[in-house]
C-alpha cells in the first residue's frame, strides 16, 4: 500500500508538468475508524468508488485535538476569571453565530448577544437557559458549572478509556434536574 | 456507504424499489455540481464554500427530469414525525430523513459538526433505538429515539423541519438520451453561466481572492491553521467522493459516455479527473500549511494561486463541454 504522503511527493513534482489521474493503488489510506468513499480509476481502467481511510484524520487528527483543547482550556480560563460566559463558551465550542444560535434557541438575536455579556448573563430567565442547554445538548446545570476531574484539569486530552474515573450525566423527566454519575473506571 | 449522503441516500432507496442507478449517475442528472463562496450568510461564523448544490435540490431535479415519485413531508408535532416513521418502518418502507448531522453519535467525535443537511435511511426500529444506514458509516447504525428526535428537529439554518421522504414509484426505465444533456447543460449553466460573483467558476476565483483576508477575522493562528485544514475536509471528507466532488462527476461523464456511446464524454470524464486531481492537491497542500502554521501571505498567495489555476481549468473545461453537448 502506498501511503499519501507517497503519493503527494511524487504528485508535486509532476504538478507543473502533467497531471496523474488518481489511481486505485494511491488512494487508499489505513485508517479504520474513519472510512470513507472515493472515486478513481480503478486497475482496469474504468472510474468506480472504493472504501478508504480519511487521509486528513489519519495524518492530522493530534493536531485537531491539540487545537481544541488549548481553544475549551482558552476559554475557560476566562470563564473562570468571569470575563466571558457560559453561552459564549459553548457559542464558540459548537461553533455557532449569534444569528445560528438564535435560531436555535428561538430567542431573539438582541437577546443572545446581551446573555454573552458578563454583566447580562444574570438577567437570562431559567427558561433561556434551558434553550440554550438544548441547543448545546448539555443539561441546564452545565451552564453554571463545570465537571472536572483529577488529572483531566491538567492533562484535558487524556483519552476517555484511561481516566481512572468516569462520570456521566444523564437527564430526568424534570428539565432541570441532572444525574450527575461518578464511577471508578475499572 | 456512499459518497455523499444526499446522493447515496437517494441511490440506495432507489435500488430498494427496483431501479438500478448509480450514484454518480444520481448526482450528475440531478446536476449537483457546483461551487459558491459563502461569506455573507449570516448563519455562518466564518466564510466557507460550498461544492454541491441547495440541500434538497438534487432531489428535486431527479423528480422533475424522472418520472421517480417521491412522498415528501415536513411536520411541525415532533410526535407526528415520530409516530409516522414508526408507521412506515413497520411497514417495511425505507425512510430517508434530513438530520443536523451533529447528533449522529456513532459517527466519531471529530467528525460531528452542526450541519442541518445530513441525510440518513432509517430502516428499523428495536425498542427505544432506530436501525439507521448513514453513507458515512460502514456498517448499519443505531440510534436512540430520543437523539433521532432532536436531529430531525434541530433548529437553526435549513432546519430540517422532521423532512422525511420515501419512494413511492419508480418508472421501469429512464431516458438517458434525453436528460444526459439537459443535466450537463444545467451544471454548465452553474459554474460558467450567469451567476452572481460567488457563484460557479467566478466563486473559485473569489474564493482564492478572498483567502487572502482570512488572517484578519480569524482569532489566532490555530482558529486560522483550523479553517485552512477545513478546505482539505470539505474538498475530501465531508462526503465528496474525492477532489470536491469532481471524481464523482467525472465518473458520471464516463458512464454517460458509455449509455448514449460518446467517445467525446469519455475523453471530458478524463479531463475532470484532472480537475479532480488539481482539487486534491490543493487540499493535500491547505493540510500541510495549516498544520504546520506556515500560513503567511506567501503561502496564503500559493494556495490562491492553486486555487485560481482550477478557475482557468475549469473555465476552459466548461466551455469545452458545452461544445460536446452541443453536438449530442
Amino acid at each position: 500500500m502506498i501511503e499519501c504522503f507517497d503519493y503527494l511527493e511524487r504528485k508535486q513534482r509532476v504538478i507543473h508538468f502533467n497531471f496523474v489521474i488518481m489511481k486505485e493503488k494511491d488512494a487508499y489510506v489505513d485508517f479504520e475508524p474513519q472510512q470513507l468513499i472515493m472515486y478513481v480509476e480503478k486497475e482496469d481502467g474504468t472510474y468506480g468508488p472504493i472504501q478508504t481511510g480519511s487521509y486528513i484524520s489519519k495524518n492530522y487528527l493530534d493536531d485537531f485535538w491539540e487545537k481544541t483543547v488549548r481553544l475549551r482550556s482558552m476559554l475557560l480560563d476566562k470563564l473562570k476569571k468571569n470575563e466571558i460566559t457560559s453561552i459564549y463558551f459553548y457559542k464558540l465550542i459548537h461553533d455557532f453565530n449569534d444569528v445560528e444560535l438564535s435560531r436555535r434557541t428561538g430567542i431573539s438575536v438582541r437577546r443572545v448577544k446581551k446573555h454573552q455579556k458578563v454583566d447580562c448573563f444574570k438577567r437570562a430567565r431559567l427558561s433561556d437557559l434551558r434553550k440554550y442547554a438544548y441547543a448545546f445538548d448539555i443539561p441546564v446545570s452545565n451552564l453554571l458549572q463545570t465537571i472536572v476531574v483529577g488529572e483531566e484539569e491538567q492533562n484535558p486530552d487524556i483519552e476517555s478509556e484511561k481516566r481512572q474515573v468516569k462520570v456521566k450525566q444523564s437527564r430526568t423527566e424534570n428539565p432541570f434536574l441532572v444525574i450527575t454519575k461518578i464511577d471508578l473506571n475499572t | 456507504m456512499a459518497a455523499h449522503c444526499e446522493s447515496g441516500t437517494l441511490t440506495a432507496l432507489l435500488k430498494h424499489k427496483g431501479l438500478e442507478i448509480t450514484e454518480p449517475m444520481i448526482f450528475g442528472l440531478g446536476s449537483g455540481l457546483y461551487f459558491g463562496y459563502l461569506s455573507h450568510t449570516p448563519n455562518l461564523s466564518f466564510p466557507m464554500f460550498i461544492l454541491r448544490t441547495k440541500p434538497g435540490k438534487l432531489r428535486k431535479k431527479i423528480a422533475k427530469r424522472t418520472d421517480i415519485k417521491f412522498n415528501t413531508q415536513r411536520f411541525k408535532s415532533e410526535d407526528k414525525a415520530e409516530q409516522e416513521l414508526d408507521e412506515l418502518i413497520s411497514k417495511g418502507i425505507p425512510v430517508a430523513c434530513q438530520v443536523d448531522f451533529y447528533y449522529m453519535d456513532y459517527i466519531p467525535q471529530w467528525e460531528r459538526v452542526h450541519a442541518n443537511i445530513h441525510f440518513i435511511t432509517v430502516v428499523g426500529k428495536e425498542g427505544d433505538e432506530y436501525l439507521v444506514s448513514d453513507s458515512y458509516f460502514p456498517k448499519l447504525a443505531r440510534i436512540h429515539k430520543d437523539k433521532l428526535r432532536k436531529a430531525r428537529f434541530a433548529g437553526g439554518y435549513l432546519a430540517p423541519k422532521g423532512f422525511r421522504y420515501f419512494i413511492e414509484s419508480v418508472p421501469e426505465t429512464i431516458n438517458y438520451e434525453k436528460l444526459i444533456p439537459v443535466s450537463i447543460k444545467n451544471t454548465i449553466n452553474n459554474m460558467i453561466g450567469v451567476q452572481p460573483p460567488f457563484i460557479g467558476v467566478r466563486g473559485i476565483r473569489t474564493f482564492a481572492k478572498k483567502l487572502q483576508g482570512w488572517p484578519k477575522i480569524t482569532r489566532d493562528i490555530d482558529h486560522l491553521s483550523h479553517e485552512v485544514m477545513k478546505i482539505n475536509v470539505f474538498l475530501e471528507d465531508q462526503g465528496t467522493g474525492g477532489g470536491g466532488f469532481r471524481y464523482l462527476y467525472a465518473t458520471f461523464l464516463r458512464q454517460c459516455a458509455d449509455k448514449i456511446s460518446n467517445k467525446e464524454l469519455e475523453e471530458m470524464s478524463k479531463k475532470m479527473m484532472e480537475i479532480g486531481d488539481g482539487w486534491r492537491n490543493i487540499s493535500y497542500f491547505a493540510a500541510k500549511i495549516g498544520k504546520n502554521r506556515d500560513l503567511g501571505a506567501d503561502k496564503l498567495k500559493e494556495l490562491g494561486d492553486m486555487i485560481n489555476e482550477r478557475a482557468d481549468a475549469e473555465e476552459a473545461f466548461y466551455k469545452e463541454l458545452k461544445v460536446v453537448i452541443n453536438n449530442i
